[in-house]
């Protein structure tokens, strides 16, 4: 799994000749600004799944960021879910963001088809609580978990970057500290100011004057109206509703998540096509890029860069996978 | 196989004291010298600890240890990871231990003892030789 985390492109090499990729039932992002109790939710949600369901596997990616100046990290969401480490089901997995913007590391997608493939039933992601750019969690989770608390400025400057849009469940934590009834209020008069903006933008549309058949927003509006919890996740406080509200959108749903999870699965194929493309070229280039003198034949001018790039094409395609 | 991926650590702290500065000290050098830490809290039992460690595919388990069990906590985490078939797992140690109990635990299988006091520099470069690759490059 270190390999697949280190090389995601190369995913599909470790099970050639495999047809069938069992995958999650249900792929969960948790979000939100540091320290809002995203590792707890999770924590608590393991946690109640396993009581209700006892014999399903459930499986934790969590993220936290790599330091930008030496590499290094220091992953710490474990800590709060260090109690079911001895639980044979559950299968957690703590990733550094090496750098990799939006929040989720590449290599995040491989380790998720691996707990699809050990048969988990749900798996979380827990991402880096940056706001801004975790909308990239979207497009792997089948639903995106917000968490906020009080006494945290950036809470609604978060909503605003973009985070509105792709919740599908908010989660106010710390509902046992003050604050928490009003970024509740806050938080549902944004949300239901942001869907009066879409009756506007969809009102529009219909008049005409929308141009966009699918506008990013519309499709994004398309899951419905996102619920709204409260919890004291260190109590054990609002769990139960916040899976049976997970639950509960797993069977409205499970249709059009289909339908993203083959359109990924195209995306994750021309990916390591490309990625192969790219080894091979390398490989048919050799050490110094030249590809013997043939590059000079463009150089002196008796080959099109063009015919060039179609030869290199062609000999890429034919030379052998070299399986490391 | 993980050429080019970093080396990663899980800081563990077994046994009844709550006192972690040391662990997230070494933790935060650790990162700092580009590995990737993993760290997991006080007072963990081993089971937790070897588990943890196996799940998450470390190339090394450091203890942190203050309360004086070291001997039986380390023995204990050293047989749980050979039950697991996981003994390629370096085991390494920190805190309040005793000079003449270090022979012991070395001889045990453990790969270095850092008692208070040890630098930064020398963990990290203990460290790398022993895992055998040069972290943050
Ligand atoms: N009062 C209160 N504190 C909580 C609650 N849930 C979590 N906390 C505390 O909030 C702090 C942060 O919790 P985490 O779960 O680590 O938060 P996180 O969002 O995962 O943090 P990062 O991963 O570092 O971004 C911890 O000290 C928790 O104990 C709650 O419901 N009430
Ligand atoms: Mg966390």
């Amino acid at each position: 799994m270190t390999f697949i985390g280190d090389h995601p492109q190369r995913l599909p090499e470790l099970f050639e000749g495999m047809t069938h990729w069992p995958q999650a039932r249900l792929v969960v992002g948790v979000t939100g600004a540091p320290g809002s109790g995203k590792s707890t939710v999770t924590d608590h949600m393991i946690a109640e799944y396993r009581q209700r369901f006892p014999q399903r596997r459930i499986g934790v990616i969590a993220v936290d960021p790599s330091s930008p100046f030496t590499g290094g990290a220091v992953l710490g969401d474990r800590v709060r879910m260090m109690r079911h480490a001895t639980d044979p089901l559950v299968f957690i997995r703590s990733l550094a963001s090496r750098g990799h913007l939006g929040g989720l590391t590449l290599g995040a997608k491989g380790v998720l088809r691996i707990m699809g493939l050990i048969g988990c039933d749900v798996v979380f992601i827990e991402t880096v609580g940056v706001g801004q750019s975790e909308v990239e969690v979207a497009g792997v989770a089948d639903l995106v978990m917000v968490v906020l608390a009080p006494g945290q400025g950036d809470s609604v400057q978060m909503l605003k970057a973009g985070l509105m849009e792709i919740g599908d469940l908010f989660v106010v934590n710390k509902a046992d500290l003050p604050g928490a009834q009003t970024l509740h209020r806050n938080l549902l008069q944004s949300l239901s100011l942001d869907q009066g903006a879409e009756h506007d933008c969809q009102h529009a549309k219909s008049a005409g004057a929308g141009t966009a058949e699918d506008g990013p927003l519309i499709s994004l509006r398309k899951k419905g109206l996102p619920d709204v919890f409260m919890a004291a996740a260190n109590d054990h406080v609002g769990i139960d509703e916040i899976v049976d509200g997970l639950e509960a959108k797993v069977e409205g749903h499970s249709d059009q998540w289909r339908q993203r999870r083959e359109d990924m699965l195209v995306d994750e194929i021309r990916e390591s096509v490309l990625e192969e493309a790219r080894r091979r070229l390398d490989q048919t280039l050799g050490n110094n890029g030249r590809a013997g003198d043939r590059l000079g034949q463009v150089l002196r001018g008796e080959m099109s860069v063009a015919q060039m790039a179609q030869e290199l094409l062609e000999r890429t395609a034919e030379s052998k996978r070299n399986l490391k | 196989m993980a050429s080019e991926g970093k080396p990663r650590i899980l800081i563990g702290k077994p046994g009844l004291d709550g006192h972690d500065r040391g662990a997230k000290y070494v933790a935060h050098i650790l990162r700092d010298a580009g590995f990737e830490v993993i760290y997991t809290g006080i007072r963990r039992t081993p089971e937790q600890i070897v588990e943890a460690a196996v799940q998450e595919d470390v190339a090394a388990i450091g203890l942190s240890l203050l309360s004086g069990a070291h001997n039986e906590l380390f023995k204990r985490v050293l047989d749980l990871l050979k039950e697991k078939g996981a003994s390629d797992i370096v085991v390494f140690g920190g805190g309040v231990i005793p000079e003449k109990d270090i022979p012991g635990l070395k001889a045990m299988g453990i790969v270095e003892v850092f008692t208070p006091g040890t630098s930064a520099k020398t963990i990290v470069e203990t460290l790398e030789r022993v895992l055998g690759s040069k972290a943050g490059q």
